[in-house]
């Protein structure tokens, strides 16, 4: 990289700071907070199978093209409108990398596990998968530009109701 | 109950009204259907042409808890076999689709042609002249277990069974005028692929398909959003053997109108809320491209195939059965040749209704979910109530709250299951 190793730095730690707020907020249900992390004027969140991606497909599991359709995501949910398994979520992010960092963009990537336990107390692995996101730095902090989370645990569990 | 002490499983009611709960968690049942109804005299869906398209090119797939193969060979003719070398019963083949100009087993390395034919065994004729197969050995006579292939308008069907009747006739006029509609009138493109494993029962999909009654309750979204109401227009048409149902509504101007029998029906419910607004519309004011007024049109194929337009989305949706509490639920999702890029990108946002995330689909998974836990855990025995819309005759309705195209899927099952009818009204 041609950027300072304090830069890099930064980077490396703005992108951990944000992953654990974006992953903590989703684990608590508090999807308006989760809804601005994302850039109000561009923003684009895809859920994709690995599968479709490597064959070349680009249709998504979950696709929000515009700010409005990440606000409807959640908001089918807080309004009660969607039937779907309530179990209890725990997102566990690792491996954080920044692949580039230049003037206010960053692009970075990490591995998500996610676990779903039940009303009764049994837990079990939901969803295995990778972040892969364009961010944005701006006056409100860290933005996201594109987010696409490439699910390798394509045969959805399920359902996917709740965004990853 | 449903199950005698002899643990025999029967239909209490002659019209399928009744359905013994026992059908959806019985191992037993369960293993006689992958012998009586995938292994038997019906058309299994295997996959799209257009996903085989060159020679060579070869697709995974499942009939019941069989693992296939589908390839296009050197001739052009398509073929279907079981993916288990006749030597020692190794998977051959472990890409889900690919091209290739034979098939290796890797343990042993028998070889098989694109017809599933065995043509190379190494060491056949021994090393240095010592052992080798014995002269009666015939590659002939060890190739793959293959099945039957027939097309209909660019779907690839394959039976095990010589009992099968001709594939138009299975498929029924309905199947045929609608495969045309969806599948023909435009040459259709594979633009992905979603998959949902839903732990309920493979029969339990079956009937969800054949059930407009819950499609305007359970999927609110749907009526919030103008997709589907409970006033809409619509009905069910059945083949002969009633085991296969098209089920259609169409929107119109009037059902704006309609706001007070909505409310109507779904009073008491509290579920009802027509001043819901979305952020983004986008994904609802998607024209229909067909522009023949069908809003959901739903073709669903005993045993595993249902083709499905759901408002301005296509989809093939395939059942793989894996044992009697999990079905994968496999959506090959369509645009067409013809579609310029923006209803390309129409069809992404639309994407977003069907499939494991759709806001529809989604919640079908866990109504499934949640009917295969009820009947896990109650005490053995009982039976399902379908009486929505009528019981009696099995007939085409012009109306959508009904479960008769359910009863019409169990009175074919019943029959290639071969369970008896029992119960005071059949021995009456």
């Amino acid at each position: 990289m041609n950027s300072p190793p304090s830069d890099t730095l930064v980077h490396w730690l703005s992108a951990h700071q944000f992953f654990a707020t974006y992953a903590d907020h989703l684990d608590h249900e508090r999807f308006a907070q989760w809804v601005d992390l994302f850039d109000p004027t561009d923003c684009r969140y895809e859920v994709l199978s690995r599968e479709n991606r490597d064959l070349g497909l680009s249709l998504p599991i979950m696709g929000c093209f515009s700010h409005g359709m990440v606000q409807d995501r959640v908001a089918m949910l807080a309004k009660g409108v969607l039937t779907y398994r309530r179990d209890k979520l725990l997102r566990q992010v690792s491996n954080v990398q920044v692949l580039s960092g230049s003037g206010a963009s960053i692009k970075a990537r990490a591995n998500l596990v996610v676990y779903q336990s039940s009303e009764e107390g049994v837990s079990s692995l939901y969803m295995v998968a990778r972040y892969e996101c364009e961010l944005l730095e701006g006056a409100q902090g860290l933005k996201i530009r594109h987010m696409a989370v490439v699910v390798d645990s394509f045969g959805i569990d399920t359902m996917l109701a709740v965004p990853l | 109950m449903n199950q005698d002490r002899k643990g025999r499983i029967e239909w209490t009611r002659s019209d399928f009204s009744r359905v013994p709960y026992a059908v959806f968690t019985d191992p037993e049942i369960y293993q006689q259907e992958n012998e009586k109804i995938f292994r038997g005299p019906v058309w299994n869906y295997l996959c799209h042409e257009s996903e085989v398209p060159q020679i060579g090119d070869f697709v995974s797939t499942w009939v019941g808890e069989t693992r296939v193969v589908v390839t296009h060979a050197r001739d052009g003719s398509f073929h279907a076999f079981e993916n288990s070398c006749a030597h020692r019963g190794a998977q051959i083949v472990t890409a889900v689709r690919g091209n290739a100009q034979r098939f290796s087993c890797p343990y042993h390395l028998w070889t098989y042609n694109l017809s599933g034919e065995l043509t190379g065994v190494p060491m056949a004729a021994g090393v240095k002249g010592k052992g080798g197969m014995p002269p009666c050995f015939e590659k002939k006579d060890h190739g793959l277990a293959r099945m039957r292939v027939e097309r209909y308008g660019g779907l690839i069907f394959g039976t095990f069974s010589d009992e099968a009747p001709p594939l138009q006739q299975f498929l029924g006029p309905h199947s045929l005028s609608q495969i045309d509609r969806l599948l023909v009138q435009r040459p259709p493109k594979v633009l992905g692929y979603l998959r949902q494993r839903i732990p309920g029962n493979w029969k339990l999909y079956n009937e969800n398909v054949r059930d407009p009654y819950h499609g305007s309750l359970l999927h609110q979204f749907q009526v919030s959003f103008g997709l589907q109401q409970p006033t809409m227009k619509g009905g069910i048409k059945l083949d002969a053997e009633r085991k296969n149902t098209w089920n259609h509504s169409i929107l119109s101007a009037e059902d704006k109108d309609n706001q007070a029998i909505v409310a109507q029906a779904y009073e008491g419910t509290g579920k009802y809320n027509p001043n819901m607004r979305m952020a983004d519309p986008a994904l609802t004011q998607v024209p229909l491209d067909l522009g023949d007024g069908y809003k959901t049109t739903i073709l669903s194929i005993f045993p595993s195939l249902v083709v499905a337009q759901v408002d301005n989305t296509y989809a093939i949706r395939h059942l793989r059965p894996k044992g009697p509490d999990l079905v994968e639920l496999h959506l090959t999702y369509l645009g067409f040749e013809s579609d310029t890029p923006e209803m390309t990108r129409d069809k992404m946002l639309t994407a977003n209704f069907i499939g494991p995330a759709g806001y529809i689909s989604l919640e079908d998974g866990e109504a499934l979910r949640l009917v295969q836990q009820g009947i896990r855990h109650r005490h053995p025995g009982g039976s399902e109530v379908l009486e929505m819309g009528g019981i009696g005759p099995i007939e085409d309705t012009d109306y959508l709250s009904q479960e008769i195209s359910i009863r019409g899927f169990w009175s074919f099952y019943q029959r290639i299951m071969g369970l008896p009818m029992g119960g005071p009204e059949a021995s009456a």
